[in-house]
């Protein structure tokens, strides 16, 4: 386990309580990835929904690069979560954009960069992550309905990825899908974190959360950790 | 029990109001979000959907009124008078024009906005927008009230040309009279003030009928029924302010 600099701490969740959630305490630093196993969704969308900005936790403190996202005005806390590429279970994806737009529309949105232009770093990220180039092109022109699960999380690891955000959280990545597919989903998570990005995975008490290798590990039930 | 239910519409539309000018200060406020392009890319979809889309619908219903309007006109007034032309110009510029083009944007655009944005507030993608650092506001409310409002005032002027043009045509064809004298008198008794205020209802309607449909589809619980209510509500709820502020403004304006 390394040791930080509270310059490095990228997350910080100090007794953070809501609902089933019991109290956390969470320590995570650039370059780091932790794990936090949780046995129910319950757990997990508690946890998520406070990282995201979403829920505020009952009782205890969550800090993002240093920060309370809770005590931000509404610009600053968006500004705040574009530092962070989110994995929700579902993808997170917009139902009316298709793929390729849901991919490209943090980029556009934040950077001002053009679709052309981001056109070929699409594609050199694709095959980072191992996404073959022959179906890359048939995945981002479908709507997300028409994605099966493993590709809707695979077009928002992309999403994530093409921010190079300063945190990676991935929630329940590999559950519910072939054991294959959700191990070739946390190694490019594993490999989207590289060189430096933090990444916090909530997964499920399986065997392949198991073997995801983690500086920090955590494991929360409903009666806490 | 009567004055009780009266009550309740009296506050249902009071928090109607309140909401309504809430959402469209804050769009207002933040207009300089179109210069980001996702933003501006949904802002020419809604043109294109609101507008371009509608051309059909609005050149059937333009070709009708103008037919009927005209028919009324010259079996009362008689064909290549004056007087015609000053009616035409007053029912189709100053009224029908605003009023037709507020009615099918509102069929068309206040349903399906409201129903699209309540659908993606169900399926909990307005906190995916915010995940990725994306004000709702922004990407959502602002394109669709600006892309609605550009719409309908374009929308307005392409009926009036339309309604005008075949009404003459029709006239000109069945009773055998001019059809450039008349159009020439309604360019000649044309003014400024006419062209203004048919423009402004177009701007009035665009944002009340984008404002009130965003609110409907925004606040929507979290259960699928809320879909259709969101719609309907939105709709008939245009309906009532079109048509209100249509007498009000009409009244000010012209009285």
């Amino acid at each position: 386990m390394s040791r930080s600099s509270d310059r490095d701490i990228v997350l910080r969740l100090d007794r953070v309580v809501r609902g089933p959630l019991g109290p956390v305490d969470l320590i995570l630093s650039a370059g780091e990835t932790a794990k936090v196993i949780v046995e129910s969704r319950a757990v997990a969308e508690e946890l998520f929904g406070i990282l995201a900005g979403q829920l505020l936790p009952a009782s205890g403190r969550i800090e993002l690069f240093g920060q309370d996202p809770a005590a931000l005005s509404e610009p600053a806390r968006l500004d705040l979560l574009a530092r962070v590429g989110f994995v929700p279970e579902d993808g997170g994806l917009i139902s009316n954009l298709k793929a390729w737009e849901n991919l490209i529309l943090p980029a556009t949105y934040h950077r001002g960069e053009s679709p052309a232009a981001l056109e070929s770093r699409v594609s050199a990220l694709a095959k980072r992550l191992g996404v073959p180039a022959a179906s890359l092109a048939t995945l981002l022109g479908k709507l997300p309905d028409q994605l099966t699960l493993a590709e809707r999380r695979q077009v928002a690891l992309l999403r994530a990825a093409l921010m190079k955000p300063s945190l990676l959280v991935c929630d329940f990545l590999h559950a519910g899908l072939d054991r294959a597919a959700g191990e070739a989903l946390l190694k490019a998570a594993a490999t989207v974190a590289e060189p430096a990005p933090a990444i916090l995975h909530l997964c499920p008490d399986d065997a392949v959360s198991a073997r995801i290798t983690a500086d920090r590990s955590l494991r929360l039930g409903a009666e806490g950790p | 029990m009567l004055a009780e239910k009266i009550g309740r519409v009296v506050l249902e539309a009071l928090r109607d109001g309140v909401g309504f000018f809430a959402l469209l200060r804050q769009a207002a406020g933040r207009w300089r979000a179109l210069a980001r392009w996702p933003v501006r890319q949904v802002f020419y979809k809604q043109i294109y959907f609101t507008g371009i889309e509608a051309l059909g619908a609005i050149s059937v219903i333009a070709t009708l009124a103008g037919i009927a309007i005209t028919t009324q006109i010259v079996s009362l007034a008689g064909a290549d008078k004056a007087l015609t032309s000053r009616i035409m110009l007053w029912t189709i510029v100053r009224e029908l024009g605003p009023l037709f083009a507020a009615i099918v944007v509102t069929a068309r655009s206040s349903s399906a906005t409201a129903s699209e944005l309540a659908g993606m507030s169900i399926r909990g993608e307005l906190d995916s927008l915010r995940r990725l650092g994306i004000a709702p506001l922004d990407y959502l409310v602002v394109p669709r009230v600006a892309g609605i409002t550009v719409a309908i005032m374009a929308v307005t002027v392409y009926f009036q040309f339309i309604a005008i043009i075949t009404g003459f045509a029709f006239t000109a064809l069945v009773y055998q009279s001019s059809f450039f004298t008349p159009l020439a008198d309604v360019v000649s008794i044309l003014s400024l003030h006419e062209v203004s205020i048919s423009l402004f209802k177009g701007l009035v309607f665009g944002l009340v009928i984008s404002g009130i449909s965003c609110l409907y589809g925004l606040r929507v619980q979290h259960s699928i029924t809320a879909v259709p209510r969101a719609a309907t509500g939105a709709v008939m709820r245009n309906l009532i302010a079109v048509f209100f502020l249509d007498g009000v403004i009409s009244y000010v304006a012209f009285f």
